[in-house]
């Protein structure tokens, strides 16, 4: 007979469930094979005991046989479905899989049959935390505090489960409570130091700020609190916050402490009333009298002059500027335009800044060739021009710039920084070719630093040197990675993986491009999966002001630059194959260029190398590969499987889902959000979309272009309206199926807000660019839609060639898309854009003709001599 | 303006931005994330206008003995080219030092460099005070074998 409340089917006899117990232990000591031994002698009498079963594939994943083992838990599951080890079990697997809904569903259930298993519970609230669940966080919270009241974590647990739920009083209660039991704590705990810290904190966001400062003061005294810099800090804040006059003694220490602290020096002129964000000319002098008083005090510091430039004015500034660009150009502070380019929001303090530093050059000039006269210091010299180069180009006037740099190397040709800054000019000018050459010698005179080294593999791929960027960043990569690539991608580089996928975009290899795209977004993924591990951490650690600030940077991840870039351009890539599912297939190895296939099979040879590696590994059974899966091998080395995998706007939608809420300011996020909404027929999405894009800036040439766009789709006149289900949205397409009714309301409540209803769509692009005709986006973006419109060739043509006259306003970036459109639409006008263009930007290479593209790519490698003999001369 | 502050969590991106343009030895995030959350206090960066330019990684060493005093250990410091000159590594390198010895009562701090990197070398004897405590065979990954220099925290605070 079993037990009472154990199922038949559990039941083992004597032997068979002492086994099970010998099961259990080899799992947790992971003595893997003799686990699995053991699992098999029980299975080989009662082939269906599902906890057994489940044990099994757990320690067959765990040996790296992840699919079999899977398959066996969820049999062991489906054989018993009241057992808690079985549903753990299954849980255990799903959160090694990151699928961690998944996963808290399997541990809920293992919850039922086992209420109050710790292990079960602590990993259920991690599981919440990570979804955050805030509300059942604070149940499972609460239980294991109930269960194990004598574990300090377990109080702080909870506690923080409030704050995060948002419920701060609650989250005080418990600390309170916490504090009241707590014994015998020894001398310096840094623990219990950091758990007052973070009363005091919750405090602060409770605006409860004496009771704040009585805690704070008391512990300082009691030295419970170890960390006098933070005691200081968060006495600072509170006493501001209190408006008290004690603050301003307490920001002063902490100057004292730390005198290069921007926050400090802020929190001590709050305290005498001085914003220093926003500084009237009454309290200017109040203001730079205290700035003055530090940098007397403080005289190496650098903050305090720094921010003496900000706050004054006129002539006070050029008599505190003068000695400040002086001494930091006699030590050849490279980073001394970067400084200061903030305060050139002023034109006077421009003004100055470019008077006094000429000034300077007149008296450190000599005639050029000569050897420096011995009353001059070179190295002056040097930075000078150098800081000129940049004040000049930064202000557009990139000839002198580069007159300016070509004295400095003709004096200097050994600094690297001069060749760097004459590469960024060059990129400056449209002449990606000669900026690579430039920064490569910047490389080649110091080939120690990684930094130029960089710098040389950006500027090759912003050339479209794609193999040659790589072989260069290779020089500083780990030795055995598959390859450079492999390495920098696995070191998370999103300088480097945005650099490439925007060049094989630009290459027109839009596989690639998707490929490198998609492994930001991977990034990212692992970036969010990585905090997992600190929801139990911390709380043991009793970090949690870092912890919480991890959460919260956690929150927003994916509002960083690099991802929204890469969900926009990789948004873009999957719509254009939406809108022509051909490119898929002629993503073939025909179409690659040269340079391409050599990639392809470069990608190939280091596959088959690693697999070879693989295979020569000793494989020994008993090796715990842990239940997260490894990085499985590239199947994909040229991308073409990316981009032949279904369902393209599905992919782009999920991408984009994020930005929606963390890059609500950026314009072309909603514009991408529309192009694949309105693909997808979420028309309310599409027209949310248009109304934030709107907002943000009303007359937006992208935003025109889709504006226009949704009415032709959706518009009540049928006569407009192209196929809503052939999704082509170029002219000519066939005029059927309306947009459903409930649609067709939402669409005609929200559409004359933002476009008018009466007038033709041709009128209203011609009204659109009569408005903004000096604007050379609005001339393309106008030409656009006269295309979609179905006008002829000709006079799309003859209407974009109109960003050229002289009173339009014509940047490279608007010329480069200009070309691109005309290459699009295959006009045989492009070649005469390219020359005009050519001849606007003299100094670019971008528009050459293509044929002599291959002669320019060579060029931007060939290094002159003069850096060649350097190279020899450091090695 | 150069500012200098103890890093945050939202920090760490930009540190290993900064860490991969500096120098051959990078790590991943969780790694930075295991070591800002195991020791908050002692680890800093050196940013303007919200770029980080220059870091300072540190952990504290766990394998110290019973009667032994705490150690700090510098993971990995750089300032980016583009800002040198200004004293960032030390002023970097005296912050994470005084929190090492005030919040953990080091004695001392460590750090291993590559034999070779004779310009990192120079930078932790001479402007940091740092010596060449011992040699440890084939510690990095291409078996190179790296000094182990040491510096201690007496009278930082």
């Amino acid at each position: 007979m079993p037990p009472a409340g154990i199922p038949p089917s559990r039941a083992l006899p004597l032997k068979e469930s002492g086994l099970f117990k010998e099961v259990l232990h080899y799992y947790e000591d992971r003595q893997l094979k003799k686990g699995l031994k053991t699992a098999d002698a029980i299975l080989k009498k009662f082939p269906k005991h599902g906890e057994t079963l489940c044990m099994k594939g757990l320690i067959l994943t765990h040996m790296g046989r992840r699919e079999e083992g899977l398959e066996l838990v969820k049999q062991g599951v489906r054989f018993d479905l009241t057992s808690h080890i079985c549903w753990h079990v299954f849980g255990l697997i799903q959160k090694g899989q990151k699928n961690y809904e998944e996963a808290l569903k399997s541990y809920t259930q293992a919850l039922r049959f086992d209420k109050d298993n710790m292990n079960i519970l602590r990993d259920a609230a991690h599981l919440q935390t990570q979804l955050r669940l805030y509300d059942a966080l604070v149940e499972t919270r609460h239980t294991l505090l109930r269960l194990r009241p004598q574990l300090r974590q377990n109080w702080i647990a909870l506690s923080v489960a409030y704050h995060l739920r948002g419920d701060l009083a609650e989250s005080k209660k418990v600390l309170e409570q916490f504090e009241n039991i707590v014994k015998n704590v020894p001398d310096y705990d840094v623990e219990m130091s950091e758990i007052l810290l973070y009363h005091i904190r919750v405090l602060e966001e409770l605006s409860e700020y004496t009771e704040a400062l009585a805690l704070l003061d008391t512990h300082a005294k009691s030295r419970m609190i170890i960390d006098r810099v933070a005691i200081m800090e968060y006495r600072a804040r509170i006493l501001s916050k209190l408006q008290s006059p004690e603050a301003q003694q307490a920001w002063q220490g902490l100057i004292e402490q730390n005198p290069d602290c921007y926050d400090y020096y802020k929190g001590f002129l709050s305290s005498r009333a001085i914003d220093l964000d926003a500084v009237t000319d009454d309290i200017r002098p109040g203001a730079l009298q205290i700035l003055q008083d530090f940098v007397q005090q403080f005289p190496r510091a650098a903050a305090p002059q720094r921010l003496a430039l900000s706050v004054s004015t006129g002539e006070q500034f050029k008599e505190l500027v003068e000695p400040y660009l002086r001494t930091r150009l006699q030590k050849g502070v490279p980073s001394l335009f970067t400084d200061l380019k903030a305060l050139y929001r002023s034109p006077e303090k421009r003004d100055a800044i470019e008077s006094v530093v000429h000034a300077l050059l007149d008296t450190l000039a000599h005639a050029p060739d000569a050897p420096c006269p011995s009353s001059i210091d070179p190295t002056v010299y040097i930075w000078t021009l150098y800081f000129l180069a940049q004040h000049h180009s930064h202000l557009g006037r990139h000839a002198k710039a580069l007159e300016l740099l070509d004295t400095a190397i003709a004096h200097t040709p050994t600094l690297p920084e001069l060749y760097m800054f004459r590469g960024r000019v060059l990129k400056r000018l449209g002449d990606p070719y000669g900026a690579a050459r430039w920064v490569d010698q910047a490389r080649l005179l110091d080939l120690q630093d990684r930094f130029l080294n960089a710098r040389c593999g950006k500027y090759r791929l912003r050339a479209g040197l794609i193999d040659e960027a790589v072989e260069v960043f290779g020089l500083f990569t780990k030795k055995d990675a598959v390859s450079p690539a492999q390495d920098l991608e696995d070191m998370q580089s999103l300088l480097y993986l945005i650099e490439e996928a925007d060049a094989q975009l630009r290459n027109g290899n839009h596989a690639m491009a998707l490929k490198k795209y998609l492994a930001i977004q991977k990034v990212f993924d692992d970036f969010e999966d990585d905090q997992f591990d600190f929801h139990g951490y911390s709380v043991r650690k009793f970090t949690i002001n870092i912890y919480l600030n991890l959460l919260k940077w956690e929150d927003n991840l994916r509002s960083h630059p690099a991802y929204v870039h890469a969900a926009i351009a990789a948004s873009r890539i999957l719509v254009k194959l939406h809108d022509d599912p051909s490119m898929a297939s002629a993503a073939s190895d025909s179409h690659l260029s040269g340079a391409e296939k050599k990639a392809k099979k470069k990608a190939k040879k280091a596959e088959k190398k690693v697999q070879e590696e693989a295979k020569k590994a000793p494989s020994s059974t008993n090796e715990d590969k842990g239940l997260e899966a490894t990085a499985p091998k590239d199947e994909d080395p040229d991308g073409t499987k990316l981009l032949q995998a279904p369902e393209p706007l599905e992919r782009a939608a999920k991408l984009l889902k994020p930005l929606q809420t963390l890059a609500k300011s950026n314009i072309e996020a909603w514009v991408a959000v529309y192009d694949v909404a309105i693909r997808r027929k979420k028309y309310l999405q599409a027209v949310q979309a248009l109304h934030h894009a709107h907002a943000l800036q009303a007359d937006s040439p992208e935003l025109h272009v889709r504006l226009v766009d949704f009415k032709r789709r959706c518009a009540p006149n049928p006569a407009l309206r192209v196929n809503m289900f052939s999704d082509t949205i170029g002219p000519g397409s066939s005029l059927s199926e309306k947009p459903d009714e409930s649609v067709a309301t939402v669409v005609s409540a929200f559409l004359p807000k933002l476009l008018p209803d009466e007038m033709s769509l041709e009128a209203y692009n011609s009204q659109f660019l009569q408005k903004h005709s000096t604007r050379g986006d609005a001339v393309l973006a106008a030409a656009k839609v006269s295309q979609a419109l179905g006008a002829p060739r000709e006079e799309v043509e003859a209407a974009v060639f109109n960003v050229l006259n002289a009173d339009v306003e014509l940047d490279i970036e608007t010329a480069v898309a200009v070309d691109a459109f005309l290459s699009e639409i295959r006009s045989p006008r492009e070649e005469e854009f390219r020359s005009a263009a050519g001849e606007r930007f003299a100094l670019s290479t971008v528009f050459v003709p293509h044929a002599k593209l291959p002669e320019l790519r060579k060029s931007a490698l060939h290094v002159p001599n003069v850096a060649e003999e350097k190279e020899e001369v450091i090695s | 303006m150069v500012n200098i502050r103890v890093a945050r969590a939202d920090d760490l991106q930009a540190m290993q931005a900064c860490n991969l343009q500096n120098l051959p030895e990078n790590y991943t995030m969780r790694y930075y994330l295991f070591y800002l959350l195991s020791c908050p206090q002692v680890s800093y960066v050196a940013e303007e206008d919200g770029k980080v330019v220059g870091y300072i990684l540190v952990r504290m060493e766990d394998d110290v003995r019973e009667g032994e005093e705490p150690r700090g250990h510098v993971v990995s410091i750089s300032v980016l080219r583009s800002y040198r000159r200004l004293g960032l590594a030390k002023r970097l390198m005296v912050q994470s030092q005084e929190a090492m010895a005030r919040v953990y009562r080091a004695s001392c701090v460590m750090l291993h460099v590559r034999k070779s990197n004779r310009a990192a070398l120079g930078l932790y004897r001479d402007t940091l005070k740092f010596n060449v405590h011992d040699t440890e065979k084939g510690y990095y990954a291409d078996g190179e074998d790296a000094y182990v220099m040491r510096r201690s925290l007496r009278g930082v605070l």
